[in-house]
């Protein structure tokens, strides 16, 4: 990999990894949730790196065109990341409607406590 | 406790201010000896003023959650306030309220736990090819696990004793958007009895429902997937 290509893709690695922190020391983003995107920094950090390690590993697993398996990598990792916040909405979902019948049963509880005093 | 039975009739109702004020009447004109709830599930017209115009108990939803969410919370207002059974009935008028009777004399005579308002098991009730398609498979399923024939799954006319919707208004035991064949089999798992009775059912002349929010496709890949949880799950 030419010396340019790989000083890119190291600072735009370095540049995200720096960003999650920032927004998460702002407060911006929870830091329960930005793990894994910190992972994915990380991992673009070290994908400047990645053709000593793929390209080997690619050869011998018979791809004749070694960036394929960095999409194949890469691709997984999306998946797997879209999938953990797929779990959270749906956790987020199921709290929203817990939430949303405790308000409506209170609602109804207070709107006769008030009509009792009055 | 008082040997008189008390009913909670349970109305979901999402933007339904044409039909509701005929629903509630007729619910008190056929039930006078059951209190009526109205749910609004975050309607963004005039349903819970005129609900409450009426002088029905309201529970207001603050924004919208799904028909299954709004019935679920009428099951829990139904378990504080120590109702004995609930009746749901769709605020979309296409229940009649005055066959409820059938249902309740259904609940006697089978000593069920559940009586769910068919409006297949007499008369003929139109409706869209893939819908009776789908309505007619899953059937057939819950037939093979259950061994009880239910006609109308997605009946949302059901009469259900206290061990029922305190089940039902557990967390996570009933679905946000539409019960259907799943928690028939749900219910059966759990070891409650089922049966149905004979109900008509009116179609709205703008074909609006409450159960026809479905694509038939992600109906059944929903519906589907929904049968494989209920068998893959342990009792709860």
């Amino acid at each position: 990999m030419a010396f340019s290509v790989r000083g890119f893709i190291f600072l735009i690695g370095i540049f995200l990894f720096i960003l999650i922190l920032e927004l998460v020391r702002r407060k911006k983003f929870r830091e329960e949730l930005s793990i894994i995107w910190l992972f994915i920094g990380f991992g673009l950090i070290f994908s400047s790196f990645a053709d000593l390690v793929i390209d080997p590993l690619a050869h011998r697993m018979g791809i004749s065109y070694p960036p394929a398996l960095v999409f194949v990598i890469i691709s997984f990792l999306l998946v797997l990341a879209l999938l953990y916040f797929s779990i959270i909405v749906s956790d987020l979902k199921g709290k929203n409607k817990e939430l949303s019948q405790k308000i409506a049963l209170m609602e109804y509880k207070f709107s006769k406590l008030y009509q009792e005093k009055e | 406790m008082n040997a008189v039975k008390s009913y909670l009739i349970v109305v979901p109702a999402y933007n339904e201010e044409e039909y509701l004020p005929q629903v509630l009447f007729d619910i008190r004109e056929s039930n006078p000896q059951a209190d009526i709830l109205v749910v609004n599930d975050g309607s963004s017209d005039n349903t819970p003023q005129i609900a409450r115009e009426t002088g029905v108990k309201v529970l207001d939803i603050p924004f919208n959650i799904g028909y299954g969410g709004a019935v679920q919370t009428g099951f829990r207002f139904a378990v504080e306030y120590g109702y004995d059974f609930v009746i749901t009935i769709d605020g979309d008028g296409q229940h009649n309220p005055y066959h409820t009777n059938r249902l309740m004399d259904i609940m006697e005579r089978e000593q069920a736990d559940v009586v769910i308002g068919s409006r297949f098991l007499e008369g003929n009730y139109r409706i869209g090819i893939a819908r009776r398609i789908g309505i007619w498979l899953f059937s057939k399923i819950a037939k093979l696990y259950t061994g009880v024939h239910i006609t109308d799954p997605t009946s949302g006319f059901q009469l259900l004793n206290y061990k029922v919707f305190s089940y039902l208004s557990r967390t996570d035991n009933y679905p946000l958007d539409y019960p259907d064949v799943n928690i028939i089999m749900a219910l059966h798992k759990m070891k409650f009895k089922l049966a149905e009775a004979p109900v008509k059912m009116t179609e709205k002349p703008n074909g609006k429902s409450m159960h026809n929010g479905f694509r038939p496709l992600y109906y059944i890949l929903r519906m589907t997937l929904a049968i494989i949880m209920v068998l893959l799950r342990k009792e709860d």
